[in-house]
């Protein structure tokens, strides 16, 4: 009897292992490649925000110091393509997204300003904001698409979520409310609207109505919780990826908020970060992360 | 065969009965010949510390060393702590002394407390205060607070003066801020009655029910007075109250005239500017007060509290990386809280920040370091990152464990970082 029990148990000691070592090799997210600036597109300044475009299979980021969009392929490697400054009409651009008609929105804080950019007619418009209200002026911070063309904008001054119709009329807002520091908010495929606030730390999930679905997050130096979260961003499965600009890390927690794994450490090396400050996922599953204090885009899959 | 293998855990199970029992009669011997715990025992402690039969003529005795039981803090033998110690103090003293209803886990901690530096304020052994403390009342607490500059102004509060600075703070833990027993809204009101009219003229007619009172006099002392704080807001100090608020006969008299950070940059246009910058502190609200005290401070551009603590406030991990012992080495800037030596408060166009582009911002002091230095700026390439060199490429100024507050050590990993090969 005690024969047969025996190797019953070494099975039972090995399938537990193998399934452990099965997950933590799942969670690992693994480092693709590093986009740095070079003598043909010269250096990068402070890098803003980053937009990758899914029919295009394109990416673009903003260099906010220089004042342009840059704009790279993907075919097996990142392939520069293009700079864009607008002809002198971009200054300090952060945010960057893109709807499906191809028009281009980049916030431009130091004016208070979102561009609409449209490449085809060259064409460059201010968005009208005559038509919201609000305690202090409009600081347009990150922002977000939605499938419905629908443009979202952080106002870091009112803590509030301006949302904007296809047609670039004001909709209405969404207040953050009991949050402090709104930094970034994402969009998924279903309409959610994901709300980073990094002063408390909190992520706040809203239906498409802008009710309040969810919210979690703490700053603290316990596992799952912040150090100075400054971006976030969710993939086809739902899992939330936040940056954390301190601890510099990525900390991934699943659709109820749980906290699962956290990736990369500081570093200089391509792999490791120093300061990130904006995290987008594309369809594929590649995570685009500015890597500041490096002043690279470091991505990984 | 089979017989054989059945007796192996009988015999392992002798075995193991034999050791424990073994065990179990070593521990029995050794607890026996312990010194401590008698008089007797003592006395042998004694042979070599004969300082302690001083302390144990004290009236006010630590409760074990009364009863001579000196291993219940000490290991007569051996330790990894100091004076033979059986734990870290803070470890120590809490395995008995655990804190009433919960009061030691309250949000704000007096900072020896935090750090398990019991011994700052207690004596272990015996003292002739109170609750061991190794001083009595205002000596005590001046011991580490006797340099701030309030205790010496012209006008004192009585309790500061008399040095009874437990009448308001508490001495472990609290759940306010300054470690004050009550919120700012209701510790002052403990003595002071605010509903009569000589305190509603003082305060032109204002409400001031459920104020907090700090916000514009200083507890302790001011050389001004009814001990407001040393520098006014201009229409405070000119009694224009209208200014900013609604007259005090209005149905919101301490609503304000206008919205948002307007109540403050109609008069201080410039500022706006500030916070029109790629980083800003820009907030919601009139978030220039998460800063600023709108009537009185004691601090230069009416800041509400010293700079480190504004700036901690809300960059909570900053301070516990500034509080972390291991990162003794830090710029000056730093150690002295003056964050605006290198941080922009408003905004700025560079990371972190910054006044002005990195490189630029540490020359401005650090001269010799713009003719002479590691080649750092244009035209220079970390391998590493393929990033532009910079100060913080070697150094953390914000705190290291090594030298120059360099990021790894320079007699080890640091050039090898990059200069690879040697």
């Amino acid at each position: 009897m005690r024969r047969k029990i025996k190797p019953v148990i070494l099975l039972l000691f090995f399938l537990l292992i193998s399934a452990t070592a099965l997950c933590a090799s799942k969670s690992r997210v693994k480092h693709l490649t590093s986009i740095t600036g070079n003598s043909e597109i010269g250096r990068f300044g402070l890098l803003g925000g980053i937009f990758f475009d899914e029919n295009r299979n394109r990416l673009y980021f903003t260099d906010t110091t220089n004042g342009t969009i840059l704009a790279f392929d993907f075919d097996e490697e990142f392939k520069y393509i293009s700079k864009f400054t607008g002809g002198g009409a971009l200054t300090s651009p952060t945010s960057i997204v893109k709807d499906s008609k191809g028009n281009f929105f980049v916030a431009e804080p130091g004016k208070g300003d979102v561009l609409a950019i449209d490449m085809g007619r060259k064409s460059i418009k201010t968005i009208d904001f005559s038509a919201v209200y609000g305690a202090n002026p409009i600081y347009p911070g990150n922002m977000a698409v939605d499938s419905e063309d629908r443009l979202y904008i952080a106002d870091k001054a009112n803590q509030r979520i301006l949302l904007f119709d296809s047609s670039l009329k004001f909709e209405r807002e969404i207040l953050v409310k009991k949050s402090r520091g709104l930094k970034d908010i994402k969009v998924d495929s279903s309409g959610r609207i994901y709300v980073l606030s990094t002063i408390d730390g909190s992520i706040c999930v809203y239906n498409s109505e802008g009710n309040l679905l969810l919210r979690f997050g703490t700053r603290g130096a316990d596992k799952g919780e912040f150090d100075f979260p400054t971006s976030l961003a969710v993939d086809r499965k739902g899992l939330i990826y936040v940056a954390d600009q301190h601890k510099n890390q990525v900390l991934v927690f699943n659709n109820k908020g749980r906290f699962l794994y956290a990736f990369s450490q500081l570093g200089w090396r391509e792999g490791r970060l120093h300061r990130p400050s904006f995290i987008y996922i594309n369809s594929s599953g590649q995570i685009f992360i500015v890597d500041r204090a490096n002043t690279r885009i470091s991505v990984f899959e | 065969m089979m017989g054989k293998e059945n007796m192996y855990p009988h015999r392992i199970f002798t075995h193991y009965l034999i050791f424990f029992m073994a065990f179990l009669l070593s521990m029995i011997a050794v607890h026996g010949v312990d010194a401590t715990g008698t008089e007797a025992g003592f006395k042998k402690c004694l042979e070599c510390h004969p300082g302690i039969q001083q302390e144990m003529a004290q009236k006010g005795r630590h409760e074990p060393f009364k009863k001579y039981q000196c291993s219940s803090c000490h290991n007569p033998h051996a330790s990894n702590y100091e004076h033979l110690v059986k734990d870290k103090i803070s470890v120590l003293c809490k395995s008995c002394h655990k804190g009433k209803k919960g009061s030691f886990d309250k949000k704000y901690s007096h900072l020896p407390f935090e750090e398990g530096a019991c011994l700052k304020c207690h004596s272990p052994h015996s003292s002739k205060n109170p609750k061991l403390l190794a001083e009595r009342g205002k000596q005590l607490c001046f011991g580490c607070h006797a340099d701030e500059e309030m205790f010496s102004k012209k006008n004192r509060h009585d309790p500061a003066k008399k040095g009874n600075c437990l009448s308001c703070h508490s001495h472990h833990t609290s759940d306010y801020e300054e470690l004050v027993k009550k919120s700012p809204e209701r510790i002052c009101v403990t003595c002071h009655t605010v509903k009569n009219k000589k305190t509603e003229k003082a305060h032109l007619n204002y409400p001031v029910q459920g104020a907090n009172c700090i916000s514009c006099h200083n507890p302790h002392g001011s050389n001004r007075r009814h001990l407001i704080k040393e520098n006014s807001h201009k229409p405070f100090a000119g009694k224009k109250c209208t200014q900013c608020h609604n007259p005090a006969s209005s149905a919101d008299p301490l609503g304000m005239k206008s919205k948002g950070m307007s109540v403050c940059t109609t008069c201080h246009p410039s500022v706006k500017d500030d916070f029109r910058k790629v980083n800003t502190h820009v907030g919601e609200g009139v978030f220039c007060t998460d800063c600023h005290s709108p009537h009185a401070s004691d601090e230069a551009h009416l800041k509400k509290a010293k700079e480190k603590k504004i700036c901690t406030a809300c960059h909570q991990d900053t301070k516990e990386r500034l509080k972390d012992k291991n990162n003794k080495h830090k710029h000056p800037s730093v150690m002295e809280g003056k964050c605006t030596d290198c941080h922009r408060p408003h905004g700025s166009d560079f990371e972190l920040l910054y006044r002005t582009d990195e490189i630029s911002a540490c020359v401005d002091c650090h001269k010799r370091h713009a003719t002479f230095t590691h080649p750092v700026g244009k035209g220079t390439i970390d391998p590493r990152s393929k990033a532009e060199i910079n100060c913080s490429t070697c150094h953390n100024l914000m705190g290291s464990p090594y030298d120059f507050a360099l990021r790894f050590d320079r007699k080890k990993q640091l050039c090898i970082q990059c200069h690879k090969g040697y």
